[in-house]
């Protein structure tokens, strides 16, 4: 399922036979990206206790570089919802604007973990990250992209359903203050708001079957890329 | 719920300039060879037991280095030790009693001569334990993961001020004496980390304590004032140089009457800490005590026999004898030898402890000695 190319589902292709609902189905993606992460070695590696200060640092690193675009391509999904889909776009300038501050965290919690900035600021995305901002940039630039909707979900559930968890364990297994895991603890508070507000939006009634689908499909490309960026550190 | 990182001392740094100088040697570089003065000092180093100590100042007395260089080469050894560089700092907290200018802060003069990038500093003024307040500064900051790595660095160099001509012109009496000859020039200095060191042995910074009973006690260990209450006018600020120093107010004074209270309070202070669990006296493994006599050594040391009568001169670690009385560095400085000449076991406790005559200071800090660790299955 991961290999289609087309990053919009056929109708016929993404209906769910046995008729579950949108968040049904996004649940299931969820459970996919949940076996995805059990076999990612940092994140295994963070589960054992094994994880190192530098693990935890090259992950910063490597997130960084995507955390950057974020808010840039909800930017630009923003721009191109027309006045049909009002709501969309004012949730979408709302949500753009309360992440596009993030990667200051990020770069604070590396700072305090004794990195460079300088450095940090000169990486560059590693494949998962160059695949996944790739897409969402291209799905951005569509007209009326609901589809980034399943984006969202995948990205923000990370943030609200596992970020806080890795932070605890990265404290535990390192001894690290709460400054130095301030980027992954501050988006379990903002995400789960993001994610309230989401889910609003999906049980809403404006969501169509067809619109459906593709919230599916997006869903479904972003959960795999973005594991694909945390097995791929600093490729 | 706030989660802290904890603080590792990782390097381990002191200077001390020139050569040993012996009992002997020290009228010849402070002066002070007249039959009074002599008779007063083979008193004071009979009873504070220094045989050897340390002056930047030459065999004629004349001064040979600042006091911020000796800092910055204690500060060179410990990042040496630690294998980093001065960029690699985020803090850099720094106690002397007295800097070589007045205006601006000893840690401005410190960074400014070490070097390094943009760096948090903060210099702790007082005497002896300002050493530990420095060090309780840095300790915080990265505990609250505010920075990575900090440095703190103790100093002193009062041969300068002990020289024969601070002491013309004026009577001076047991009181101004008395430091004259058991002060000495030094420094130590040590980096502290939020992880420990990968590959060798560290020292984690269990709990620094520090408390004031100024406001039970007058001052003991002053300069710049003259008799032993300030008053408005009586500072050295207040009056024209030439009459503050005919008035002795630039010699450093210690009022020798009050020093067996400050054993007695430091005792207490050392007491109330067992009492509320700080420290455990089953597990005290090594005592580094800044004191700057050995007969304040035995009223210690007996204090502590009292709580622990297992105890043994073999936990018990100082270098005044060799190294002399550095004031805020002396802490550092005996830590940085016990720390080189290998006494620390993984699992050790070592107690820390600080008595500062100046108005009645404690200070007190426990490590605990901790293996490298480095994971296994650690990363590629």
């Amino acid at each position: 399922m991961t290999s289609a190319t087309s990053t919009v589902p056929s109708t016929a292709d993404g209906t769910d036979p046995a008729g579950a609902s949108l968040l049904e189905r996004l649940g299931e993606v969820w459970l996919e990206l949940e076996d995805h992460l059990a076999r990612v070695p940092v994140l295994q590696r963070l589960d054992d206790g094994t994880v190192t200060l530098e693990d935890y640092m090259r992950l910063l690193f490597n997130l960084r570089q995507q955390v950057i675009d974020g808010s840039l391509w909800i930017a630009r999904a923003a721009s191109n919802f027309d006045i049909d889909h009002f709501e969309l776009r004012a949730a979408a300038i709302k949500h753009a604007e309360e992440e596009h501050r993030d990667h200051f965290l990020l770069e604070a919690d590396y700072v305090a973990l004794g990195g460079s900035r300088e450095e940090l600021r000169a990486g560059r995305k590693n494949v998962g990250s160059e695949a996944l901002s790739g897409y969402l940039f291209t799905y951005a630039s569509k007209p009326n992209p609901a589809g980034l909707l399943g984006a969202m979900f995948i990205i923000e559930g990370l943030g609200a359903r596992r970020a806080a968890q890795w932070a605890a364990r990265f404290q535990e297994v390192l001894g690290l203050a709460d400054n130095q895991v301030h980027f992954m603890t501050y988006h379990q508070e903002a995400d789960g708001a993001h994610t309230g507000d989401m889910e609003a939006i999906l049980t809403s009634g404006l969501i169509d079957d067809a619109t459906a689908d593709e919230i599916v499909r997006c869903a479904q490309v972003v959960a795999r890329l973005y594991a694909l960026q945390l097995e791929e550190l600093d490729r | 719920m706030t989660t802290t990182a904890r603080a590792y001392l990782t390097g381990f740094g002191r200077y001390l300039p020139g050569p040993p100088v012996d009992n002997d040697g020290m009228a010849a570089r402070l002066g002070g060879d007249d039959a009074v003065t002599a008779r007063i000092r083979g008193s004071i180093l009979a009873s504070n037991g220094i045989r050897q100590r340390h002056y930047a100042l030459d065999e004629q007395g004349e001064p040979t280095e600042l006091n911020e260089e000796l800092a910055v080469k204690a500060l060179n050894a410990a990042l040496d030790d630690r294998g980093i560089q001065p960029s690699d700092l985020r803090m850099l907290a720094t106690a002397t009693t007295m800097g070589d200018v007045l205006v601006p802060g000893f840690a401005n003069m410190v960074h400014g001569r070490l070097g390094g990038g943009p760096m948090q500093l903060l210099s702790a003024s007082g005497v002896c334990a300002s050493s530990m307040a420095a060090l309780d500064a840095v300790v915080s900051k990265v505990r609250l993961g505010d920075h990575p790595r900090g440095a703190v660095v103790a100093s002193e160099l009062p041969s300068r001020s002990l020289r024969q001509r601070r002491y013309e012109g004026f009577r001076a009496g047991m009181d101004a004496h008395f430091l004259r000859w058991m002060l000495s020039d030094g420094a130590g200095a040590v980096v502290v980390e939020f992880q420990p060191h990968p590959t060798r042995l560290s020292l984690r910074v269990d709990w620094i304590r520090q408390v004031s009973l100024a406001h039970d006690h007058a001052v003991c260990m002053r300069a710049g004032m003259s008799g032993d209450e300030t008053h408005v006018g009586g500072t050295w600020q207040d009056v024209a140089l030439a009459d503050a120093q005919a008035a002795g107010m630039f010699v450093l004074r210690q009022d020798v009457g009050m020093l067996d209270d400050l054993a007695e309070a430091g005792i207490a202070q050392f007491e109330e800490l067992v009492d509320i669990g700080l420290v455990d006296v089953r597990h005290l493994d090594h005592v580094i005590c800044h004191y700057s006599t050995n007969v304040f050594r035995d009223v210690a040391f007996d204090a502590l026999r009292r709580r622990v009568p297992s105890l043994d001169t073999d936990r018990w670690f100082s270098n005044l004898e060799t190294r002399g009385n550095t004031g805020s560095a002396s802490i550092f400085i005996a830590l940085e030898e016990a720390w080189r000449t290998g006494r620390f076991e993984p699992g050790e406790t070592i107690l820390l402890a600080v008595p500062e005559s100046g108005r009645f200071s404690f200070a007190f800090a426990q490590l605990t000695v901790v293996a490298p660790t480095r994971p296994q299955g650690a990363s590629s």
